[in-house]
């Protein structure tokens, strides 16, 4: 299989901590397999810094199968890399030919600060998180599971926007920085449905709130993040929570 | 009284949207009025001068004025604030970025039409409502529409708000939080043909700088002169 390796040469954000100032660095990184994640060669160019006792290049990483949100860098400008709705730790090697120089960032928001080489801060996005996107239930036994009617298209719908794995690349997408995307789709994975119903006015005013106190952008609607997120989230949640925002802004009694 | 929910519209990023939205469909539905208003140059004088009195006759009209000032100025002054803070958060250091094709040729210039729309309408505002009415309003308005300098920045004008208007009429019904899988379509294509017309205005202006009105009364001239033989 080594006939088909080729070398390329990655041009890295590196900062060495939090509010520091950082600078674009080039590594040339040769025996580089096709089969190779994006993640696999940014290890084996680490391994290669670790030997040659320089630090090793800070990123981002858990799951490599697109669904814990942890990854996310900005690759040749494009965010999560050049794959359609895909995470960076989906991208493959086989993308990208010998000789290619390839332009590695971090999210670049400033509510996302870089807290070294290419690892954000996203905390965030849990913060709009704890301020209402949950349910409450008594603890106990687990009441029946189809005690409550759910109308299929609803919870398809739910169930679509609850696959946002809070990377952040909507954000990072984002001409205005805006978390809007990420938001509604978890005010709608709970407002969609008959148990997220009763709480849903409080919800939505205090995650908005919220998410505005982190200093994110306002939506234009500029769809950028629709096009990049992974999980193909769509704005039509950026709608609803527009909707459950404003109706219980005037017709709750909050 | 608990003022929190007025607070929320004006303190929050929904709420200043929403404020931003509903005065621009506000906006939106008066440049129809207009433009209709306008088509009635090409039928000529007695019918634009009439619809002109029956304005002014209104007693109303020094408050709808207010009102409609008021309502670019809150569109404005929230697209401002909008902006503002856009641009304190918008991602920025990207060594490279490549747009992902959401954006729009509309959508990515909001605020350049806008600031041509502004000075445009400033033009506009001391050109025509404060300009000398005394010639009457038919012949105010097509003198200006004689002059080539005048049609161009009309013509730059009106196109500016067809493509502020092909983002901005469908986005505001998203903002509003209208977005239905049945009706979206509708919307969007009914807000760029809402932005289409707005070259109307474009057009009505080179009609009168080509001199068609004069042809045409030609025309009638010699259709009635040959009649009469
Ligand atoms: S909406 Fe999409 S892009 Fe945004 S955080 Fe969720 S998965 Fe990532
Ligand atoms: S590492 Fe989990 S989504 Fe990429």
């Amino acid at each position: 299989m080594s006939d088909n390796k080729f070398s390329v040469t990655v041009r890295v954000w590196r900062q060495a901590g939090p509010g520091g100032k950082g600078r674009m660095e080039s590594y040339k990184v040769p025996d580089v397999s096709p089969d190779m994640s994006f993640l696999e060669m940014l290890d084996v160019l680490n391994e290669d810094l670790v030997r040659r006792d320089e630090s090793p290049i800070a990123f981002d990483s858990d799951c490599r199968e697109g669904i814990c949100g942890c990854c996310g860098l900005v690759v040749n400008g494009d965010v999560h890399g050049p794959d359609e709705h895909s995470t960076v730790c989906q991208l493959h090697m086989r993308r990208f030919r010998d000789g290619d120089v390839i332009t590695v960032e971090p999210w670049r928001v400033k509510s996302f600060p870089v807290l070294k080489d290419l690892v954000a801060d996203r905390s965030s996005l849990d913060r709009i998180m704890a301020a209402g996107g949950y349910i409450s239930v008594n603890t106990g036994a687990a009441p029946d599971a189809n005690a409550i009617p759910v109308d299929k298209d609803d919870a398809e719908e739910a169930m679509d926007a609850a696959a946002c794995i809070g990377c952040g690349a909507c954000v990072a997408a984002c001409p205005n920085g805006s978390a809007m995307l990420f938001t509604g789709a978890k005010i709608s994975q709970l407002a969609l449905l008959p148990q997220g119903k009763p709480e849903k006015a409080r919800r939505a005013l205090a995650m908005v709130e919220a998410m505005d106190a982190e200093g994110f952008g306002n939506c234009a609607n500029e769809y950028e993040c629709e096009a990049v997120c992974p999980k193909d989230v769509k704005v039509a949640n950026i709608a609803r929570m527009n909707r459950e925002f404003l109706l219980g802004n005037f017709l709750s009694k909050r | 009284m608990d003022l929190g929910f007025v607070k929320r519209v004006i303190f929050t990023s929904i709420g200043r949207k929403f404020v931003m939205a509903v005065t621009g469909l506000a906006l939106g539905a008066f440049i129809i009025v207009h433009l209709g208003a306008n088509l009635l140059l090409m039928k000529g004088e007695e019918s634009y001068n009439g619809y002109v009195a029956l304005l002014l006759a209104n007693p109303l009209i020094l408050y709808a004025e207010l009102g409609l000032a008021a309502i670019f100025l809150l569109h404005i002054a929230t697209a401002v604030w909008v902006r503002w803070e856009d641009w304190r958060n918008a991602p920025s250091g990207y060594e490279e970025r490549r747009w992902q094709g959401g954006r729009t040729l509309g959508s990515a210039t909001m605020l350049y039409t806008a600031i041509a729309i502004l000075a445009f309408l400033v033009y506009h505002i001391v050109d025509f409502r404060f300009g000398d009415h005394s010639v009457g309003f038919y012949q105010m308005v097509t003198a200006a529409f004689r002059d080539p300098v005048f049609v161009g920045i009309y013509v730059a004008g009106s196109l500016a708000l067809a493509l502020h208007l092909s983002h901005g009429m469908q986005s505001s019904f998203q903002t509003l939080g209208v977005n239905h899988p049945k009706y979206t379509p509708f919307i969007k294509f009914g807000g760029l043909l809402v932005a289409l017309s707005m070259i109307g205005f474009a057009l009505i202006s080179v009609y009168f700088l080509l001199e068609l009105d004069h042809r045409k009364a030609e025309h009638h001239y010699q259709v009635a002169a040959t009649e009469a033989r």
